[in-house]
């Protein structure tokens, strides 16, 4: 492996494209350089904390102040660690001008509805991982928030139970899960309830211990309260010197109007920047790896148009139904009130979708790679009923085991028509894909689970291998496939000479199986957008207007299903799906790349 | 071109009747080459019902005594080895032997008589494989010709390099053998072309959307044409003193792989139609200069105890041979897809490894936005595309992609395709597929005459100056990466050897 990177940290954009730097390594000199959008907002003369180790001398800085050591009750900070000192005023020449208050910043990162299943199986976990790899600053704090009893203990315990290490790291493990546990707190209140997040404000102050205070809110609760956690939280525990910001979880809302009135009520507290909506899918490795593909490549940009491409296909299955779902707001009576063109299509398919399909941005940052989404988004038809396909599982025995309906299930009405599967074909309207189907699939109780991207390529023109094979081969098209889960891979499905002294063609793989190349471990979803939003990265996060834009986008099929009540088409738990599918795919002359005769 | 097992079916199953002489039976390529592809092709149910094969060699021998040769060499597929002995044997049986001069039209004739004999008064093809030394060449044709022809079928000569030494010889050559034969009896054969992964090739590009729209100066920084050798003459310099790498393996090998890379999407498959094509890239081509040469020659090495010989320490080597046993080129084809294009090439025995291949190598993203937060290294980090015709046929294709982890890291990765691992079955050997065309009347894969004289219209002048002005050759140690001076001169057109960067 040749990397083009040299630089050791867990991120290594440099500031000139990252104002506010992705370094991980807090207390390395990157930090510093990186930080200056955040001393902007400080009052001058605060003392630094760093734990620069190679330059352990206490320095005075420009002004005059002298730093010294801030009493801190958390256990955990170690002081001979995190020895205080300046940075010397030449390292950093353009930043003088303000005081060098590096790593005088604290994080706190409140998780609330710490009780649930979310949080205890993706949050803590993902902030342990951080930890583990050095990407958390030097001082942070861990607070869990929900209405149970609970004592900072038995948070710690009911936390300790799910984090694990990486694989190729087991060495201390034990230590620094220790370490990270007790950095951990509980605060119980109502989520509604001012007073109590007035407490739970000035215990963070205590933690904070006089540092800069920067805080992160991660909204793992049903939607319904929100509004309620974010008028509390904004009004009773914000930072008073540094930034706050909210994570919030899908449902947004469930359609154009109420997905319109949370974002109002949220921007009564919040400004857009400090509104950080998730969706999981955008921190994924592989769409990630996306934007890298098509720009770092010269091979691919040329091909990405509608002059080449004949289809995309956005593709996601799972093989179980709605009885394995986590997370509380992921439960039952979530789904049936959502169904799945609200829980995937919506976010997850959409966002993908924009991702691929938007003009290069002018840089990798935040808001220019959101606002080509956005354009994307905007330049794309409302989906209409007849590009729609739904279903939903019925029950199907298959070797004596019985697999139940949706409907069997006791939380779901008897008459429910919410579609556990859909499928949809849409249309972008500039210059680049019109005419392009995009396909989007999604679906509960399969036979596979699997999430990818198809991109099928136009048949050649004119080949002249046609004569001799006749027309099969304009249906042998090329394919990109890009497998965002599980076993991440990308192929590229090209066609070859079966070796041997006759001529036949077939169809190969040119192959990148990411187990056989990268061993190391590949983050979850959740590491890497907690990271980013400790950071303020703000590329993998939704912003209104795309939200919007979304909605609008699905609000007007998702109406007239609901009043046409139309019947979804069934399909035993277990199959390929509705047939449905392979119709609407055929009405634009496209097939499923995922059900061809080779997967 | 569909699937050829039994290309005999339809008509003349029994009226035909297929003789294969080869001519020099005796020699090393026959024994190693022809008679194992023959046999291959006999395994294959790809030769027809009546076929005899005939040895022809000066040596006195019986049939027996030929088969009995024949017989060290065959080698079954390793997949099918059931009833091996039984298909060889009955395999030897066809094959007979005829004494003679080489320059006999009597003897020749006495080998008509015994063609006739096993033809029984069927359709009669001849196919005759010459495997002699060049001087004999016309020799043979002459009494081949007059005297050993079909009379109501084909008659077909194989002929292999070297097709004379420059421009003239190779002229005298084709005009002596179109004294007897029409050009649609000649078949020279370059067996690179009929190597697995060179005749993917055209599938690669045509058969496939994405790449031939990348398939210009558009898109590709240079293309490269590696050829190496990790073993040097050996005691066997005689022949090579007198020819040189650059005759021995760039002006038919490399050229010839150059011009089906780089030619014109073609009317069709035809043989013709691709040839024209091919002869179009020949003819746009600039004839190569000294300046865009680099040539070595290999000398004595001492490694870990081992002593590897000089070339000029073969025996059947002059002292003071300046014969080049490497050489890298520049060559440039003036025309509207590849203008300043580089198609580097590079050949050389003694080197540190064995591999032939084709590279392509693309140009930098242009605004790439990934290259702010990487410095520079990212305009190197292009893409690449690499057809390993030799050994482990391989199709790849190095692209960016990030790292897998929380930072934004990226490398350069393969997309891979593994023949060994994709496609268990044996490739065949590339004589067996030349031999099957030839037999076929398919010309895709042999030398046309004027393709022949563009090819040596490219390399006489150069190869009279590097004679005429002595150049010494630069020398390389035996089993090392070859003389530096193939770096700079892929430096001088700004590039870099995708082989020799590190990363493979």
């Amino acid at each position: 492996m040749s990397s083009l990177s040299s630089s050791p940290h867990c991120r290594s954009y440099s500031s000139a494209a990252y104002p506010i730097s992705s370094s991980c390594n807090y207390g390395h000199h990157r930090t510093a350089i990186s930080s200056i959008s955040l001393k902007q907002l400080l009052p001058r003369k605060v003392s630094v904390q760093s734990n620069t180790k190679a330059r352990p001398n206490v320095v005075p800085s420009e002004d005059g102040a002298v730093v010294a050591p801030i009493e801190n009750e958390t256990p955990s900070n170690k002081l001979g660690d995190g020895l205080l000192s300046i940075t010397l005023p030449e390292e950093f020449e353009d930043t003088t001008s303000f005081d060098i208050n590096k790593d005088k910043s604290t994080v706190s990162i409140t998780v609330v509805g710490a009780s649930g299943d979310l949080a205890k199986k993706k949050i803590f976990p993902a902030l342990f991982a951080l930890y583990y790899e050095d990407c958390l600053p030097e001082h942070f704090t861990i607070f869990g928030y929900a209405r149970s009893k609970m004592t900072d203990a038995e948070l710690r315990n009911m936390i300790s139970r799910t984090l694990t290490c990486r694989i190729d790291k087991r060495a201390n493990c034990d230590e620094k899960m220790d370490q990270f546990l007790n950095r951990c707190f509980y605060h119980s209140g109502q989520y509604d309830s001012q007073n109590n997040f007035a407490e739970l404000d000035k215990k963070l102050k205590e933690h904070e211990g006089g540092r800069i205070s920067n805080r992160l809110f991660y909204l793992s609760i049903p939607p319904n309260i929100f509004t309620a956690a974010v008028r509390c939280a904004s009004l009773s525990a914000s930072s008073a010197n540094g930034w706050t910001r909210v994570i919030v979880e899908k449902p947004f809302g469930r359609d154009s109007e109420s997905s319109a009135a949370l974002t109002n009520a949220l921007k009564q507290y919040l400004e857009e920047d400090q509104i950080f909506r998730i969706d999981h899918y955008l921190g994924k490795e592989l769409v990630e790896n996306l934007s890298v593909l098509r720009f770092s490549n010269l091979i691919f940009e040329p091909l990405w148009s509608r002059q080449y491409i004949r289809s995309v296909q956005l593709i996601f299955s799972e093989d179980f139904g709605t009885e394995g779902r986590e997370g509380i707001f992921l439960s039952l009576k979530y789904f049936d009130n959502y169904g799945i063109i609200r829980d995937i299509m919506q976010n997850h398919l959409l966002q993908i979708l924009a991702l691929f399909a938007m003009e290069t941005p002018v840089s990798l940052d935040g808001e220019d790679i959101r606002n080509e989404k956005v354009k994307v988004l905007r330049s794309m038809r409302p989906l209409q009923l007849e590009d729609v396909v739904i279903g939903q599982y019925k029950s199907h025995t298959k070797g004596g085991v019985s697999y139940p309906g949706y409907t069997d299930d006791k939380t779901v009405p008897k008459d429910s028509l919410t579609p556990t599967f859909a499928a949809a074909s849409l249309f972008i309207d500039n210059a680049r894909w019109d005419g392009v189907p995009f396909l989007m699939k999604a679906g509960k109780a399969l036979h596979t689970k699997r999430a990818e991207i198809r991109v099928q390529f136009r048949h050649v023109p004119g080949n002249l291998y046609n004569r001799n094979f006749g027309t099969d081969l304009d249906q042998a098209t090329n394919e990109l496939v890009i497998r965002v889960q599980p076993d991440e891979a990308i192929y590229l499905t090209i066609n070859n000479k079966v070796p041997g002294l006759g001529m036949r063609l077939d169809r190969s793989n040119l192959n990148l199986l990411y187990a056989a190349r990268y061993s190391k471990e590949i983050p979850d979803a959740y590491e890497r957008l907690l990271l980013d939003a400790v950071e303020g990265e703000r590329r993998l996060f939704i912003r209104s207007d795309e939200l919007a834009s979304a909605w609008a986008l699905f609000t007007p099929v998702l109406k007239e299903l609901e009043e046409k009540k139309i019947i979804p088409e069934y399909y035993p738990y277990g199959s390929r799906g509705p047939v449905g599918a392979y119709y609407l795919a055929a009405r634009h002359n496209v097939r499923w790349g995922d059900l061809g005769l080779e997967q | 071109m569909t699937e050829r097992s039994n290309p005999f079916s339809e008509s003349g199953k029994t009226e035909s009747s297929l003789s294969i002489t080869v001519v020099g039976a005796s020699g090393d390529l026959a024994k190693k080459k022809i008679f194992p592809a023959l046999f291959a092709l006999f395994y294959e149910d790809c030769l027809p019902e009546n076929f005899t094969v005939f040895g022809y060699a000066r040596t006195k021998m019986t049939d027996e005594e030929l088969r009995n040769m024949i017989s060290q060499t065959l080698t079954c597929r390793i997949d099918k080895r059931e009833n091996c002995d039984d298909k060889m044997d009955r395999f030897l049986k066809r094959c007979f032997y005829h004494s003679g001069q080489y320059g006999s039209g009597e003897h020749f004739a006495e080998l008509d008589c015994k063609l006739k004999e096993k033809e029984e008064g069927r359709l009669s093809k001849r196919l005759f494989y010459l495997s002699i030394p060049p001087n004999i060449f016309v020799d043979v044709v002459r009494c081949a010709s007059t005297r050993a022809s079909s009379k109501n079928g084909w008659t077909r000569v194989i002929v292999e390099k070297p097709f004379g030494r420059d421009s003239e010889s190779s002229g005298e050559l084709t005009r002596c053998l179109k004294q007897y034969l029409a050009e649609d009896q000649i078949f020279r054969i370059d067996h690179y072309l009929g190597k697995e992964l060179v005749e993917n090739l055209s599938v690669l590009r045509f058969s496939n959307l994405i790449f031939e729209p990348l398939w210009s100066r558009d898109y590709i920084r240079n293309v490269q044409f590696i050829f190496s050798e990790d073993f040097g003459t050996e005691g066997r310099g005689g022949y090579f003193d007198n020819y040189g790498i650059i005759r021995d393996i760039m002006q038919n090998h490399l050229l010839q792989i150059l011009a089906l890379f780089a030619m014109e999407t073609p009317v069709s498959l035809d043989a013709e139609d691709i040839r024209n094509e091919k002869v179009k890239v020949l003819r746009s081509m600039r004839p190569l200069q000294l300046e865009n040469v680099v040539v070595g020659q290999y000398k004595g090495h001492s490694k870990s105890g081992k002593t590897y010989p000089a070339y000029t320490d073969d025996p059947t080597v002059p002292k003071s041979s300046l014969t080049p046993t490497f050489a890298a080129a520049a060559l440039f084809i003036d025309n509207a897809r590849w203008d300043g294009v580089p198609f580097l090439m590079k050949a050389g025995k003694a080197l540190h490894t064995k591999r032939a291949e084709i590279r392509v190598q693309f140009r930098h993203v242009p605004g790439n936005l990934f290259k702010r937060n990487f410095g520079t290294d990212l305009d190197k980090a292009t893409n690449e595309l690499v057809l390993r015709v030799q050994p482990d046929e391989a199709i790849y294709l190095k692209i960016n992609n990030k790292v897998p982890g929380l930072g934004m890291r990226l490398d350069r990765s393969d997309l891979n395709l593994l023949y060994r691992a994709r496609y268990p079955r044996e490739i065949p050997d590339a004589y067996e597929r030349l031999l099957l065309d030839a037999i076929e009347g398919e010309r895709r894969l042999f030398i046309r005459s004027d393709e022949l004289d563009a090819a040596w219209a490219l390399f006489t002048p150069l190869l009279k100056e590097l004679e005429e002005k002595k150049i010494a050759p630069e020398l390389y140690p035996y089993g090392s990466r070859g003389p530096v001076g193939s770096h700079y001169l892929a430096a001088k057109h700004n590039v870099r050897w995708g082989d020799l960067s590190g990363e493979d």
